[in-house]
């Protein structure tokens, strides 16, 4: 079976698992509402501060949320034991992986769809004319996110303490993802919207080289 | 010398640290030493 | 072993002589004067640092596809040595930062990625602690480990592209930049005197992580031995009769 079947059955498998509870999407979404209005309390920002500070806060908000959210995705696997099942599936280990990496990218766009337009509100930024841009900032970063996420997820599931270690790996690892996706929203923040192309190129090489790496080292990731 | 206890805490950090960590590595390899080789002895008396 | 001793006796002498030539025969630099000498060793702890982690990233590629336990060893005990050299160039950085530029730290480039290295490395470290199987030990961290140094020119570059405050590179970088030749020399001799304690502390903690691995088979051996006995003492008819 080809890998892209293989990976869009699995991913198949992932949304129907999760769409019969809904209960970690629900809880990502919470828990990144949370960071964002306590950011308020916090520091209490005026207009030209929230749009200055909005981007980081925004990421953060989606660096947190999304740490805990991929914690699930091979944890999951470990209690009934089904990742023996699908390693002996006749598929590579690379579908397996890129199952649970779309898998993830989905509920995390999911969760910013709703989250985005919620946080505009509240901090009274205008998202007129920027949307298709904000998008594709929005999907390049999540794509860094969920595929170095779902990797540090399957190194995280064997070790003690998952919940406090996978953001633990992830967030350093993720800092420059984090640099470049905070300032290519600042940039279409600002009074005069633009796309900063250094900073997109740079969020597109980011994916490709994690994504690459994932792809080389999966075979390791996922062995006995 | 202006400014020479910066200069001379970042020297004794220096070596201090190396010092601290080989002394370390080298107690530990004694003492792994030791134990190797008296689970050498009880393997070769069974 | 002989070799060994040869070894230690070139590196007290370099380091000695590091010393010296850092404290009196660099000459003053013109604005910064003495504290400038941090420089001498600010310097070489990075170029061992990162001399280190490459080999590390070697280590790490290596397990993977040989398998071999030595290749983990050279990875954690690099690791180790890394994480030590970076502390080092941590501490002596603000400390020539305070008096020089008025404040301790900093969040520009390079000091914000080689603060991002330094915690990558130890959690490269605390990975390994919570991790049990040794198999799986070696795996999962050569696999972070190879992430984690990928990441490294990544956090660089977008540091550089962001802020900078560090004084832009002295020896390779821009206009105004270049050594006077004296102080050139002074720095030759500390690199080579950081770099070899640096590889001296590497094999000796590589040689601990060998040691250690073959304490583990031996006390594997004995305890696989005490079960097969009580096993044979055990099921001694039911062999019999198959």
């Amino acid at each position: 079976m080809s890998t892209v079947r293989a990976a869009g059955i699995l991913l198949g498998k992932e949304l129907r698992l999760e769409f019969r509870s809904r209960e970690l999407l629900s809880a990502t979404i919470i828990f990144a509402l949370v960071v964002v209005v306590l950011f308020s309390f916090a520091f209490d920002p005026t207009a030209s501060e929230s749009r200055r500070y909005g981007p980081g806060l925004l990421w953060i908000a989606f660096l947190f949320a999304g740490s805990l959210m991929l914690n699930p995705s091979f944890s999951r696997e470990q209690i009934n034991e089904t990742l023996d099942a699908l390693r002996m599936a006749p598929i590579s280990p690379f579908a397996i992986v890129l199952g649970k990496m779309l898998a993830n990218f989905i509920f995390m766009s999911l969760a910013e769809l709703i989250l985005v337009p919620v946080f505009a509100v509240l901090y009274n930024i205008s998202l007129a004319g920027i949307v298709w841009r904000l998008v594709l900032v929005l999907m390049l970063g999540t794509i860094g996110l969920t595929v170095t996420g779902t990797v540090f997820s399957a190194v995280s599931a064997h070790a003690r303490m998952r919940e406090l270690l996978l953001p633990l790996l992830l967030l350093p690892i993720l800092t420059p993802l984090l640099i470049a996706s905070v300032e290519s929203t600042a940039s279409l923040f600002q009074e005069l919207p633009a796309l900063d192309r250094t900073w997109v190129a740079f969020l597109a090489g980011f994916d490709i080289v994690f994504l690459t790496a994932s792809w080389l080292l999966c075979d390791y990731l996922l062995e006995e | 010398m202006k400014n020479f206890e910066f200069l001379l805490t970042a020297w004794i950090v220096v070596w201090a640290v190396f010092f601290a960590y080989e002394i370390t590595v080298a107690r530990r390899i004694t003492q792994v030493r030791e134990e190797i080789a008296r689970l050498r002895q009880q393997l070769n008396g069974n | 072993m002989k070799a060994r001793w040869f070894f230690t006796i070139i590196v007290a002498a370099l380091i000695f002589l590091a010393g010296y030539a850092a404290l009196f025969v660099a000459p003053d630099e013109k604005t910064m004067h003495a504290v400038q000498r941090i420089f001498y060793f600010h310097l070489p702890s990075w170029i061992a640092m990162f001399s280190a982690l490459c080999v590390v990233f070697y280590a790490n590629v290596a397990y993977l596809v040989t398998k071999k336990r030595k290749f983990d060893a050279l990875g954690v005990a690099g690791v180790e040595v890394g994480v030590m050299c970076c502390t080092i160039g941590l501490i002596t950085g603000p400390l020539w930062a305070r008096p020089v530029w008025g404040i301790w730290w900093t969040w520009d480039a390079r000091l914000t990625t080689t603060f991002i290295l330094w915690i990558l490395y130890i959690s490269y470290l605390l990975l390994r602690g919570l991790l049990e199987d040794p198999e799986k030990k070696a795996t999962l961290s050569a696999i972070f480990g190879i992430f984690a140094f990928l990441d490294v020119p990544l956090v660089y570059l977008s540091n550089r592209l962001w802020r900078t405050q560090h004084p832009q590179p002295v020896i390779a970088g821009g206009n105004g930049s270049g050594l006077d030749p004296v102080m050139g020399e002074v720095l030759l001799l500390c690199v080579a005197a950081v770099f070899c304690v640096m590889v001296l502390v590497y094999i000796d903690r590589y040689r601990l992580e060998l040691l250690r691995n073959e304490c583990d088979e031996l006390k594997f051996e004995i305890e696989s031995r005490s079960v097969q006995a009580a096993n044979l003492g055990g099921s001694a008819t039911r062999r019999v009769g198959s």
